[in-house]
Order: C-alpha cells, then structure tokens, then sequence
C-alpha cells in the first residue's frame, strides 16, 4: 500500500472517531492541504448518509410466534403443529385470493365470465380440497374466502382472528381494484404469438430485428406491484434483448458479427433450440461519433406524477453527466403550446442543462405532434453530418390535443425519418401509459424504445448503454434464416411477432426494419423440430404436381443478414452457416439465457407452446448462467421470475399449495 | 432492576433467575439482532432462524454469559457466527436472496406504513436504499460483516474486533475497504461526480 493509501485508510478511521490523538493531528493537517483526500472525506460521510437510506425493517409475527414460544415451551409444544399448519393455511388461501383479484382486475386474462361459485364443501376443516378451488380463477369469487374463513374459525379460534383482520384488508383491496379497473386505461397491442412452420413448405424466415427493451422494464413495473403484467405487454423478444449477450466483437470491416448455436430445446424435450445472435461494432469513448440531440420532453399535467416528471428530470441529470463536448443538446417542451426551452447547447455547460431540466414544471394538455415538429426542425437546423442526429422523446404517451389520431402521428414520423434524424422513445409513468402508441412512433422514426420505470433503467439506458442508445451503427437490420428440410422439419421464431417481415422484404431496400445501436447485441430464438421427427405440422396437404428435391448437405441453416449503413440507402449483405457438427453438446452461458429469458416470457404470456416450462427451470438456468453480472440486471431478473412464480396462479404453476401448507 | 438498567445487569439478572429481565433483552435486541443478520443473509426467513436460535440459546444457556464481558457484544458474536453457519450450510443450495428487494412495504403486509413523504422524496430514498443494499451484499463477507457493525450496529473497532475475531488493524482495513468499494459502486447514487 503506497503512502497515500495509508493515509487514505487513516481518513477512514479518522472518519469513525477512532484516531488517537497524534493521528488525528496529523490527518487534520493533511486534509488541509490535499484536495483528493478532503474529497474522499467528503465521499466518506455521503456514503454514510446513503447508507441510512436502508432501514430497519421490521422482523414478521412469525418471529414473534417463535419467540413467544422459546419464553413458554410447554403451552406451544401442543399446538405448534396444527396452529402452523393453519395459519400457513390460511396465508396461502389469501395469496391465492389477492392474485385472483389482480388477475380479475387485470382483466386481460379472465376472458371467460365468472362462473357461479361451486357447491361449497361442507368440510369443517380447512383442507386443501376447500382451497383448491382457489387455484382455478375464473371460479372464484371474493365470496369464497368468508367460507374459508368461516371453516378456519371452527377448527382454530386463534388463527382465524388473524385471518380476519387481513381479509378486512383484503376486500378493501379488493374494492380498490374494482376501481382501479373503471380508470385503467393503458394500451397494449394484441400479440397473436406464431406457430411452427414446416420447411418443406416455408423453408424461409424472415424478421426485422428488435432493440427495445421497454417491455421487460414494463412488466418488471407490473411484478413490483405484486401483479402478473396483461399478457400483451409481454414481448418476448425484448424481455430477451434486455440483456447483452457474450459475443464475439465483430472483426475487421464488418459492423457486426454473426453468432449462431443449437442445443436441445429447454422446455421440449423433442425440439432443439437455435440462437442466432448479433453484436455491433463498439466505439472508445474518444471516437464517438458527434451527436446533436434534443430532448422533447412532455410537461402536460398528465406527467405531474412522481413517477413521471420527477424521475424524468433526474434520469436526464444522470445523463448530463456523461456528457461533453462532443455532443450537443437543445431542449423542447411540448404542452398547450409547446415551446423551444434551450438551444442546442454543448455538453460541456452542464451547468446550463442542469438548470433547464430542473426548471421544466408540469401544465396543460398534451399536443404531441406540434413538440415533434418543433424538435426535428431544431435537429435539422443543427444537423451534423457524419454524426449522430436524434431527437428523444420522453413522454407517458398520452397525446390528445392538435394530431391526436395515431394514424396521423405516425405519418408524421416516417416523414421526418427520411431527414436523417433518429428516435429515441422514452415511455414513463403508469395508469394511462399507452405502450403500443410509442413502440409504433419508435418504429416507424428508425428508432429505438425504452420504458423507464426507476433510476436505475434510466442509468442502464442512458449511461450504461448511452453508446448504443445514442449511435446507430446500421439501420434497417432484417435476418432471414433458411433451414435445411433435410436437418429439420419445422421452426418457430420465438417471440417477434410484430416484426415479421414477408421473405422478398429481406431483399428489398425501401421496406423499413430495426436500427442496431453501437456494442448493442441483438439475439433471436428458433424452436426447431428435426427433420426425423414423427409430429406432423401439415395443415396444408402434400403438392400433387411438385416434388421438392433436397440438396444433400450436413447444414441445419443459413443465416442471412442485410443492413444499410446509418445514411446509407443500399444495403449489404451478410452470411453464416450453421452444420449439424457444431450443435452444443452443451449450451453456453448465452444460449442458457437467452432461453431462460424466453421461458419466462412464455410463461407469464401463458404460451401455447411453452410445453414443460416451469419457474423452477427458468431459475434453475439463470442461476447458472447469471455470470459475473456486475450491472446486476441478471440478479433482478432471478427476483422477478421468483415473484412471478409467487403471483402466477395459473393452473399449471405458482403457488402450490400441497408444498406451503406442509 | 428497571428499565435503566444496563444490559449486563440485566443479563445477571436473568441468571440469577429473574425471567422479567429476559424478557426486557428480549425487547432490546429482538429487531437489532434481526436487522443485523437480514443485513448479512439477505434473507428474511434465515434472519428470522438466526434470531430465534440466538434467543434460544440466550434462554437455555444463559450460564454460558461471562458477566466481564460486553452483553451486546457477545450476542453479536452469537448472531454473527449463526449466520455464517446458515450460509455455510446453504452454500449448495440456492439462496432466496432478496425477494423484497426495494419493495418491502408491499411485500411484508404487517408493516404499518410510515407517514407518507413527499412523492420525489420517496422515489429517490426508496431507489437508494434499494441500490445501498445490492451494494452491500456485493461486498465480501468480511468487509460487509465489518461495515454493517460499524454503520448500522454504532459499534467502536474495539467491538468489532471482539465479534470478528481479528485484530484492530484489520477492522481498520476491512472498514476502509468496503467504504473505498461502495464509493465506486455508488458513485452515481450519491451523486459524485468523480470516484
């Protein structure tokens, strides 16, 4: 340890009130005059206050139970058994109800009208055949849980008080969902998911690649709320694409590199997996591109939420940061009238960015289109050629004054696509977000979409990842894989839906597709059934006057990729093959995730095709492929999918409750 | 005996037979022992064993005290190497860790809620304590174990000597570390510019 760490150290004893006497002189004399180590004393006590931001928290009934039992062994040895028995019970009939009443709130998923209640059980006891309708939604009604209730207070007095004061809770809640339900005006898109094509017949698939992420930020909102997200917010392909993947970096020319790797299917013990996965070329800090951006930022009093605005305002400040003087930023408003805040205006002025952020109040009706004109007039009066153009949109979606029909706005959009300038859709708040409204906008204004639900999304997005959601790298990137009928039967593209493309797109310049951000990877899943397969698929009969020859080859598939370069109008191509010698005996890390990602995916959409998937598995998979992880975005997937698997009560999952009444 | 009594007065007390004086260390140390080992386990239900074994152990081998010694200091010890015996015996298994992550007032029911902050407020010390502790069970063992006594327990390095076993120079080093490494880590949290 050299001398200044010694010292360093010292600070921290000093810090603490633990120097002796010489010691302390000598610091104090020290700190006088070194700035590093005033500051490190500085960083010393702010850390301290952070760490007071993690409260005490409060030890659960149950550790009082134990307690209460240490102090009087003999009168809790009788009843142990049965009093846990029952209040576990009883816990587990409330957790099956609470998620029964978000499931119903949610709507989505009970599409089926509830049936009238089944004949109650005439038991006395609460057994598991009472509660087990509880597992069935659609059967249930809020009605049910006073005759658990009722049973509970025959067989055990003591536990039933307790679990009559949560069921007051409860059908408060309960209430308060109902109307929640009336106001809950959030949109999402139906996603019809795609089936198995066979090869013989469509031996080509064809798809644009998908950058967003705001899905998986969304339905990570939903399970910290303790409710399953509507299945039409789950896209797969973005709870897969949250995370980045270990790629080899592209060499030479070529701004990307081209993974591809099969192993057995996870959730199919027929099928086998393909991952085709892609990386983009990365730039050093010192080569990134110039870039002239401008935040428009919705101020209508649809974003004076905490959750809006408030954490609007902060991500930005977390992005000032990491800003300088190559990049430059002008800031729009948008509200009753919308309005030019600051000129585009060089990073290095933090100062002047930070006071115009903090400046931006709340007010008025939203007239989206009108902020979007003004924000791409100032990007094109600063245009810098060679660099990177973007505006940044940060909104809850809820445009309803001046342009107000979707329609309308997504032409406005692609008419501004054609001026080189770039979108970035940033999606806040919740209760009124209209998700499929801003995807559509991304899409369409050769963009990329994020949904920001917490400080720390706002950090993974715009400075963890600023290089990739800031520098295109290539733009309109389509994939077209062709499988070989004689290695495989049939595929299903996992997730994607929205972004199929038909496959004489693949070839075509002017059909728009997904933009690629720089070190960003982009992974796609391929279920795929062998050529040897008894299934059958045919929903089509057999030709009668073609026969299709198969070329004799040790290929399962070609992987095709195009792309243009950012201003570029013609496209290139790239291509990868992969042979049945290099399936995996055993998956990589990436493959592990990818397919953990997936599963959950499919599991909380309810997939028709998710086969044995099970929360078990999915967090079999990610503990083991979690990594080093130093973001810990892996670690918060791990806790989603085991609240998912708490929440999930659909039939063939969630809470089991054999195992928690034991 | 009374409330002002001190601990080891207390505890004494308890020896001698006094079954009131353990019921008021009960009091003291229920939620402290609690929180220090949640702090360590990252695990509500392994926190909740290690503080109920503690107890039990304070109840059936209450003779195993040494009236010279600090009583908070040797239920620490006690809590510290219950926990490292549940984290050794669970190695293999897969930890829960922290389900109630940034959470915990929907997760855990019985919580009343505290009087409401204002909504920015509440945004960014909810979002910091969650980020405070990933930080922190980042750390390893020893480093957490050493800045969890000193930050949240107020332990002097005499203490925390005592309940680590090692010597001061290294609760020094350990303390030193865990601080160096949590300004990295949360540099962006707290808002400094340069780390």
């Amino acid at each position: 340890m050299n001398t200044h760490e010694v010292m360093k150290q010292k600070i921290s004893v000093y810090f603490d009130g633990e120097t002796t006497p010489a010691e302390k002189k000598e610091v104090e004399e020290h700190l006088k005059a070194c700035i590093s180590c005033q500051n490190q004393l500085e960083a010393f006590k702010k850390i301290s206050f952070s760490l007071e931001s993690w409260h005490d928290a409060d030890p659960s009934p149950d550790l009082d139970q134990k307690l209460a039992k240490i102090k009087n062994p003999e009168e809790s040895k009788m009843k142990t058994k049965k009093t846990k028995w029952n209040h576990r019970a009883a816990a587990a009939v409330l957790a099956g109800l609470a998620a029964v009443v978000v499931f119903r709130h949610l709507g989505d998923r009970a599409l089926e009208e509830p049936k009238p209640p089944a004949p109650i059980t005439r038991e006395v006891s609460v057994t598991e055949k009472a509660i087990a309708p509880a597992a069935a939604p659609s059967e249930v009604k809020p009605d049910r849980l006073f005759f658990a209730a009722e049973a509970l207070k025959k067989s055990e007095p003591s536990a039933y008080q307790n679990f009559s004061v949560r069921r007051e809770a409860l059908l408060e809640f309960s209430f308060q969902a109902k109307e929640e339900e009336v106001f809950n005006t959030e949109n999402y898109a139906s996603i019809q998911e795609s089936g198995f094509q066979e090869v013989l017949k469509h031996p080509l698939s064809t798809f644009s690649i998908d950058v967003d992420t705001a899905s998986y930020s969304n339905v990570r909102r939903f399970l910290n709320q303790d409710q399953m997200p509507p299945k039409d917010a789950v896209r797969i392909e973005e709870m897969i694409n949250y995370f980045t993947y270990d790629y080899p970096a592209p060499q030479g020319e070529e701004p990307f590199s081209i993974t591809a790797e099969m192993s057995a299917c996870p959730w199919n013990k027929e099928h086998e997996l393909l991952l085709v996965g892609l990386r983009g070329k990365e730039f050093s800090k010192e080569s990134l591109p110039e870039s002239n951006l401008v935040f428009l930022i919705d101020v209508s009093g649809s974003m004076d939420e905490p959750g809006k605005l408030p954490l609007l305002q902060k991500a930005f400040q977390t992005m000032i940061q990491q800003l300088d003087q190559k990049q430059r930023v002008a800031i729009v408003t948008y509200a009753g009238a919308s309005g030019l805040v600051l000129d585009s205006t060089p990073g290095t002025e933090k100062e002047t960015l930070r006071g115009a952020i903090q400046d931006l109040t709340p007010g008025g009706a939203t007239a989206g289109a009108e902020g979007i004109r003004l924000a791409y007039e100032i990007a094109q009066k600063h245009f810098i050629s060679g660099g990177s153009n973007r505006v940044i949109l940060a909104t809850d979606g809820d445009f309803n004054v001046g342009v107000s029909s979707e329609g309308e706005l997504v032409r406005l959009v692609e008419e501004k696509r054609a001026s080189g300038v770039f979108l970035t859709v940033l999606g806040f708040g919740t209760g009124n977000y209209q998700d499929s409204k801003m995807e559509k906008l991304a899409d369409k204004g050769n963009g990329n979409y994020f949904y920001i639900d917490s400080l720390s999304e706002a950090r993974k997005v715009l400075v963890e990842e600023l290089g990739s959601t800031l520098f295109t790298i290539a733009k309109d990137v389509k994939i077209q894989v062709e499988f070989n009928p004689g290695k495989v039967k049939a595929y299903r593209l996992v997730g994607y839906e929205n972004r199929m493309l038909a496959a004489e797109d693949f070839n075509d310049d002017k059909k728009d597709a997904g933009e690629m951000g720089a070190g960003h990877t982009v992974t796609a899943l391929y279920e795929l059934v062998s050529a040897d397969s008894k299934e059958t698929f045919g929903k089509i009969d057999d030709l009668t006057y073609q026969e299709s020859k198969i070329k004799a080859s040790g290929d399962v598939a070609t992987v095709k990729l195009r792309y243009k370069e950012p201003e570029g109008a013609e496209s290139r191509l790239l291509a990868k093959t992969l042979t049945q010698e290099q399936a995996a005996q055993n998956p990589s890390g990436n493959l592990l995730w990818a397919s953990a990602a997936a599963e959950f995916g499919m599991l909380l959409r309810g997939s028709e095709f998710k086969g044995s998937a099970s929360y078990r598995e999915v967090l079999n998979r990610s503990q083991t492929a979690k990594g080093q992880d130093p973001s810990g975005h892996r670690a918060e997937f791990i806790e989603l999918v085991q609240k998912a698997q708490k929440l999930d009560i659909s039939p063939s999952e969630g809470i089991q409750f054999k195992g928690s009444a034991e | 005996m009374g409330i002002d009594s001190n601990d080891e007065e207390l505890m004494l007390e308890y020896q001698r037979g006094n079954e009131e004086a353990l019921e008021m260390l009960f009091l003291r140390y229920k939620k402290k022992i609690f929180n220090f080992a949640y702090r360590i386990l990252a695990n509500r239900a392994d926190a909740e064993d290690v503080t109920s074994d503690i107890f039990l152990t304070l109840f059936s081998q209450k003779d195993r005290y040494q009236p010279e010694a600090k009583f908070s200091t040797w239920l620490y010890t006690m809590a510290r190497n219950a926990s490292l015996t549940k984290i050794r015996n669970k190695k293999n298994l897969f930890s829960l860790s922290f389900l109630g992550l940034g959470q915990e007032g929907k997760e855990e029911s019985w919580d009343p809620p505290d009087s409401k902050p204002g909504p920015v407020q509440t945004l960014s010390r909810n979002e910091m304590g969650t980020h405070v502790r990933r930080a922190i069970h980042r750390l390893p063992r020893a480093q957490k174990e050493a800045l969890i006594l000193r930050a949240y327990e107020e332990m002097s390095y005499e203490e925390i000597r005592k309940i680590l076993n090692c010597s001061l120079e290294n609760v020094k080093v350990l303390i030193f570390r865990a601080r160096k490494r949590l300004r990295k880590e949360l540099a962006w949290v707290i808002q400094e510019e340069c780390a």
